[in-house]
């Protein structure tokens, strides 16, 4: 599903990532652990797309197609979801709205008849009660005046919506309490089919006691350093990342 | 004595041969008016740089003299949009019956054209000439032309907004109109008024509205302007509202044409428990240039003012804001808000803004902010990344940000038509 191949990207002036390798196939879940400044961020912003983020050298495949040639809005209508570190508040714009204008804006890309206001009300009620969201957040502006958890648990609510095929998830651990990463983690697991992958980057070994990856990769200074299946996670958390480093 | 600017020296130039022709011309209180007020232009002259209150504006464009060479060929009168029985319109400075419908107005409420109370010799409604030191109101006073002259009796209400339509068309003899209104309301009068300001664009012209409004006691003026004037145009328009107990003035002026416009608005709150509520939009590109500038003065104590601009400027389009609040000894429990935030879509447009409080009077609550910036680069990436293309994130965060001040007019189809036509403008950024 994903390939990539020997990627480097700066940021401003500054090599982040220094030759990345990486194939993940559908039905997959890979994770990514590294110490601070290691460049994991950067991966999913290059991945999503994110302006600033230079490419200098190498190529990402999504589904055989190079996902670099694609705008941010094209990657995400064609299964890319990216739940953010730091979700964005928007004042001004209502969650319901903009939880629509892009379900319907992903469905129009893709071919696909939209949804009118009473199909989507019925659909995202549905989505609320799974993940054991209230209903007022709809109405509230996008992340304004949330707290970290209902920030992240938006995420998670937005991913259950758009049905990702490719789910990246950065640092969704952060700032979670332990029934907020379990929320969080439960909406992984229902999308969790041999169709869908998924990239998860993380910190702490914590969020994959509930997640658990197949694959898990230690990404330090912009490379992958080391990768094995999840047992390398409870090592790292053993040992620390500088024992590795050591290594 | 100092020389005048090349314009203002064609007003003194001209003067006395077009007073001859100019409405109320046989009446001497009229003459003796123009007279006073072209003596007061003469001795002020446009506004510079130097003055502080035009710091921002400078009218060297306009006071060096208009070239008209770029008038399109053939521009048709814009069709009215808004949706309403009651229509008065102008076109090219004067009252053209046949574009208008006033035939079902309510009873009680009153309009005419200036034109024709003038030359009925009606001088006493534009009282007196007073020492003002706008020298465009002074320039309007010599040579006013026509406008409306609106007035409701007490406890009138008008339920539908009623429409007036100044439009410039490209085949104008004259290159300026100074355009005269009056509203006055009765007690607890209530009447909303939506002015429209149109041009061809290309069509070079200055337009010098002057509106005098005075509530009586309880009364409510929803009054609402569109300036959509050509955008090779100056608009430089003066409105004042003497608001007295229990009146309410709210006005809300959305701005998306001339090349270079200035609103200014000076509300005196002259009784307890009134209220001036001032809002607006303005919508620029290209090099365009638009000033709002406020003036409020609570007069006495117990009322309040509120105050919400918003400017969404492109290209090398400029903005400005300047809102002074006054509040004059022992006028106390005053609440005066104001708020001014641009939206700069290139790194080329600027804002400039000034909020100045005067404040003599020590139980008072005032506050005022201002800010500019750009568009959230991490809520439009944000959005994209949800599957939002970019033009459509863009629009959604412009609109987001324009929705709470145009949530302020209180006409739903004033609102609605303000939603269409800053809807309209941003299709092209």
């Amino acid at each position: 599903m994903l390939e990539i191949k020997n990627l480097h990207a700066t940021v401003g002036d500054k090599e982040i990532l220094k030759g990345i390798n990486l194939s993940i196939k559908a039905g997959e879940i890979h994770a990514i652990m590294g110490p601070n400044g290691a460049g994991k961020s950067t991966l999913s912003y290059v991945l999503a797309g994110r302006d600033g983020y230079e490419v200098t050298s190498g190529e990402v495949l999504y589904k055989g197609e190079d996902l670099l040639a694609l705008s941010p809005d094209e990657r995400a209508s064609k299964g890319i979801f990216l739940a953010f570190q730091y979700p964005v508040e928007i004042p001004g714009v209502a969650s319901a709205t903009f939880l629509k204008t892009a379900y319907n804006a992903q469905r129009k890309y893709r071919g696909e008849p939209e949804v009118d206001a009473m199909e989507f009300l019925k659909l995202i009620r549905e989505k609320t009660k799974e993940l054991d969201i209230k209903d007022d957040m709809l109405k509230r502006a996008v992340n304004v005046g949330f707290s970290g958890g209902e920030k992240k648990r938006n995420e998670v609510l937005q991913m259950a919506l758009l049905e990702p095929d490719l789910m990246l998830l950065d640092e969704t651990d952060s700032g979670l309490d332990i029934d907020a990463l379990k929320i969080a983690a439960d909406g992984v697991n229902r999308l969790r089919s041999p169709e869908r992958a998924g990239l998860i980057i993380t910190h702490y070994q914590r969020l994959l006691d509930y997640i658990v990856p197949d694959f898990v990769h230690v990404l330090a200074d912009g490379k992958i350093v080391k990768s094995g299946d999840k047992s390398l996670a409870l090592e790292l958390e053993e040992k620390g990342y500088a024992a590795l480093s050591a290594a | 004595m100092k020389n005048l600017t090349p314009l203002a020296q064609t007003y003194v130039d001209r003067f006395s041969a077009a007073s001859g022709s100019l409405p109320g011309h046989n009446s001497p209180a009229v003459a003796a008016l123009r007279k006073s007020g072209l003596a007061r232009f003469a001795s002020l002259d446009f506004p510079g740089r130097k003055v502080e209150e035009w710091r921002f504006t400078n009218l060297t464009a306009l006071t060096k003299g208009i070239k008209t060479t770029d008038a399109p060929a053939n521009a048709a009168l814009p069709a009215a949009e808004f949706e309403t029985p009651h229509v008065m319109t102008f076109v090219n400075g004067r009252f053209s019956a046949s574009e208008s419908r006033l035939d079902k107005l309510p009873d009680g409420i009153k309009i005419t054209s200036l034109a024709a109370e003038l030359e009925a010799g009606n001088s006493a409604l534009l009282g007196s000439d007073t020492e003002d030191n706008r020298a465009v109101v002074a320039l309007n006073t010599a040579f006013m032309e026509d406008g409306f002259v609106l007035t409701a009796d007490d406890m009138v209400t008008m339920e539908t907004p009623l429409l007036i339509r100044f439009v410039t068309k490209a085949d104008a003899t004259e290159n300026a109109h100074h355009m005269r209104n009056i509203i006055r309301l009765g007690e607890k009068a209530c009447v909303t008024l939506l002015e429209e300001h149109l041009g061809a664009d290309g069509h070079a012209y200055f337009a010098n509205p002057v509106t005098d409004i005075t509530l009586k006691k309880g009364a409510r003026l929803n009054h609402y302007k569109l300036q959509a004037e050509s955008n090779s145009a100056f608009h430089l328009a003066n409105t004042d509202c003497e608001v007295p107990a229990d009146a309410v003035y709210e006005n809300f002026a959305l701005s998306t044409g001339a090349r270079l416009s200035r609103n200014e608005l000076e509300t005196r709150l002259s009784g307890g428990k009134s209220k001036s509520i001032l809002n607006g939009a303005y919508l620029m590109r290209g090099a365009q240039h638009c000033d709002t500038t406020t003036v409020t003065r609570h007069l006495v104590p117990e009322n309040d003012s509120a105050q919400i601009y918003k400017g969404i400027l492109d290209d090398e389009a400029q903005g400005v804001f300047q809102g002074k609040i006054q509040i004059v000894p022992d006028a106390q429990q005053v609440a005066g808000d104001q708020l001014s935030r641009a939206l700069l879509l290139s790194d080329r447009a600027s804002v400039s803004v000034k909020p100045e409080l005067e404040i003599h009077a020590d139980d008072v609550k005032c506050s005022h902010g201002a800010s500019s910036g750009e568009l959230d680069e991490d809520a439009l990436f944000y959005l994209q990344s949800r599957g939002i293309e970019e033009k459509a994130a863009r629009k959604m965060l412009i609109d987001a940000f324009l929705a709470d001040v145009l949530d302020e007019i209180s006409d739903e189809a004033v609102r609605q038509y303000f939603a269409t036509i800053t809807a309209r403008w941003m299709e092209k950024v």
